[in-house]
């Protein structure tokens, strides 16, 4: 990233105010800077990833107010008074996600890249419809492209971790 | 991407010839075509393309070679340039035919033309809409030019 | 990473139309940019000020008003997938809505700014085109309203100023009897086919009354038929049906089709056809749902 005292000159600089799995951040972004950059390279929080940069791939979702976003092509400034979750941001005191234990347990991941945008999209899914049938599934998580896992095992671990939330 | 395009001129092709390595009054007939220049007369000339498709705008400097010159028949010229604000190249391979009877040409074009980079993606069928009526635009411009004044 | 720019965030339509007035081509103006900062990364467009939008008031509202569906230009796509007046008054607008782009895109990118940016390869022109839309567009000293068929120009290019902005889309409520379908193929990231078939049945003398085609993402811009429109008009379900090879192949031709890597010119309009066959045939159906109990349609 750039140095921060080149980073001032000449620049708008825009305070903005968000939180970020469930901390308050005062943070000062100049209007160029993408929300991924600024989550990876200021926040340190690298689970989101530069993948396609295009905004087609979904490695880079973030939820934004609960809902999936690509933040490779979002404006920093556009999160401001709003809330962020990432993936580091799921667990809880330490105890995974049903989403992230369903993921591991059922082998929903192989390299693991696609994998955060994966789980926040299913968070996304999961939130708004608890139980979906696999064609549910299929047609919400349809934007995140995964390489390895063929996404049978990816479409298991959703409806495991539904059937985990419902226990609970 | 390939074209061809043909023209009838009503000029002898001794007429037609001159214009064609006039390079003022060329480049005129050349839309996109903001500067030109001769580095060495006859062979190696440099030209600026601009191109602008709604809100983008591509610049190409080009170097143009020419690698073939039968005198008052054919001209096969080669050029290449560079757009690095859009990470692109633009490479084309140009073939033009004079033939004709005295007062009648007939000037014809074959064009192959290759863009590499970005805009090869994004832009592929744009290019090849906007090539091609340059193309057009440029053998009406000779034609209009040749006919109507010296 | 993008270039350093300028961001301006007026609050007022007049505000942003004489800020756009006042730097020309160095500003453009700015809403959800799941276009525009698509086309400033890759460094084809680069501006110096951006023009935020979206903190201007009312601007995203869907009402029903004066017999017409009245969009707000900053209704984010995915706000339209969701809303129940367009899902009672309009649904294969909805339809056609949840399957912009992806849901990502859907979240943040507007309908405003999908017209406006004119990408070719785009779903929502092409179905507007068959609704009879009109479009309003404002700028600090006016307002004018924009049928939809004189909307786009070119590839990227709408017959927008520089300082207007898109500030609504009007859609006119159809006609009881009518059947709208949109149907799109493709397997790029962006559609390669866009097809909308909009029906209106004449059932007293069983024949269609108003048919509107039209055709988008394979040519610089979605366009009506208006050649194999006139195939249909007036004629009986059966016999318009007959017809339908011939004006598919009418309408492929017409479309402007060019090949890239999206496919050749013939498979493109060979793909028209299929749409176009398979639209018929949902439009007809949807009708014969309509007037189940109301005795046979097909003539």
């Amino acid at each position: 990233m750039a140095d921060p005292g080149l980073r001032r000159i000449g620049g708008q600089m825009i305070p903005i105010t968000l939180t970020v799995n469930g901390v308050i951040q005062e943070i000062e972004v100049e209007p160029h800077e993408l929300l991924l950059d600024v989550v990876r390279n200021r926040l340190g929080l690298t689970g989101a990833k530069r993948s396609c940069d295009v905004q087609v791939c979904g490695a880079c979702t973030l939820l934004l107010d609960g809902r999936p976003v690509s933040s490779c092509t979002l404006l920093a400034f556009e999160a401001r008074d709003r809330s962020v979750l990432t993936i580091e941001g799921l667990a809880e005191q330490g105890r995974l996600h049903p989403l992230q234990e369903a993921f591991i347990e059922r082998g929903g991941l192989q390299c693991g890249f696609c994998t955060p945008g994966m789980i926040l999209t299913a968070k996304a899914l999961l939130d708004e419809n608890p139980q979906p049938t696999e064609e549910e599934i299929i047609d919400f998580m349809n934007g995140n492209i995964c390489r390895c896992t063929g996404y049978k095992k990816i479409i298991e671990s959703i409806i495991a971790a539904a059937g985990k939330m419902k226990e609970t | 991407m390939r074209f061809e395009k043909q023209i009838e001129i009503l000029g002898s092709r001794e007429k037609v010839w001159e214009f064609l390595w006039d390079v003022d009054r060329f480049i005129t007939c050349v839309p996109g075509c903001k500067e030109a220049g001769t580095v060495e007369a006859g062979r190696i000339y440099t030209a600026l393309m601009v191109e602008k498709v709604g809100p983008f705008r591509v610049e190409f400097p080009m170097r143009i070679e020419v690698v073939q010159n039968d005198g008052f028949s054919t001209i096969k010229a080669q050029a290449s340039g560079s757009d690095s604000k859009v990470g692109s190249r633009m490479k084309v391979e140009l073939e033009v035919h004079l033939m004709g009877e005295g007062e009648r040409s007939r000037l014809s074009f074959v064009a192959s033309v290759d863009i590499l980079g970005k805009l090869a993606a994004l832009g592929h069928s744009i290019i090849k809409r906007k090539a091609d009526q340059v193309m057009d635009e440029f053998a009406q411009a000779v034609k209009k030019r040749l006919e109507g004044n010296s | 990473m993008l270039r350093r720019f300028y961001l301006e965030e007026p609050e007022r339509v007049q505000e942003a139309s004489d800020l756009l007035a006042r730097y020309g081509e160095s500003a453009k103006a700015y809403a959800g940019g799941t276009e525009l900062l698509l086309a400033m990364k890759e460094g084809l467009v680069h501006y110096e000020r951006l023009i935020n939008i979206k903190k201007i008031p009312g601007l995203d509202q869907v009402k029903l008003e004066d017999g017409a569906i009245r969009i707000g230009a900053l209704s984010t796509h995915r706000k339209l997938a969701g809303s129940p007046l367009l899902q009672e008054r309009l649904p294969a607008l909805v339809r056609m809505e949840q399957n912009v782009a992806n849901i990502r895109v859907r979240e943040v990118g507007t309908l405003g700014g999908n017209l406006s940016f004119a990408e070719p390869h785009a779903d929502p022109g092409t179905l507007l085109l068959v609704l009879g839309t009109r479009l309003v567009a404002e700028k600090a000293s006016s307002k004018r309203e924009i049928p939809m068929e004189r909307f786009f120009v070119g590839a990227y290019e709408t017959c927008l100023e520089p300082d207007e902005l898109l500030t609504e889309i009007h859609v006119p409520l159809q006609p009881a009897g009518s059947s709208l379908v949109y149907l799109k193929f493709g397997y790029l990231e962006r559609p390669s086919v866009g097809l909308a078939l909009f029906l209106a049945f004449n059932e007293r003398e069983r024949s269609i009354a108003e048919a509107r085609l039209a055709v988008g993402c394979v040519g610089p811009t979605p366009r009506r038929i208006d050649e194999a429109e006139g195939m249909f008009r007036g004629k009986g379900v059966k016999e318009a049906a007959s017809l339908i090879s011939r004006a598919g192949e009418i309408a492929g031709h017409a479309s402007d089709a060019i090949g890239d890597l999206h496919g050749s010119q013939d498979y493109k309009e060979h793909i028209v056809q299929v749409l176009l066959k398979r639209a018929f045939h949902h439009a007809c159906g949807k009708l014969q749902e309509a007037g189940k109990g109301r005795g046979e349609l097909h003539g």
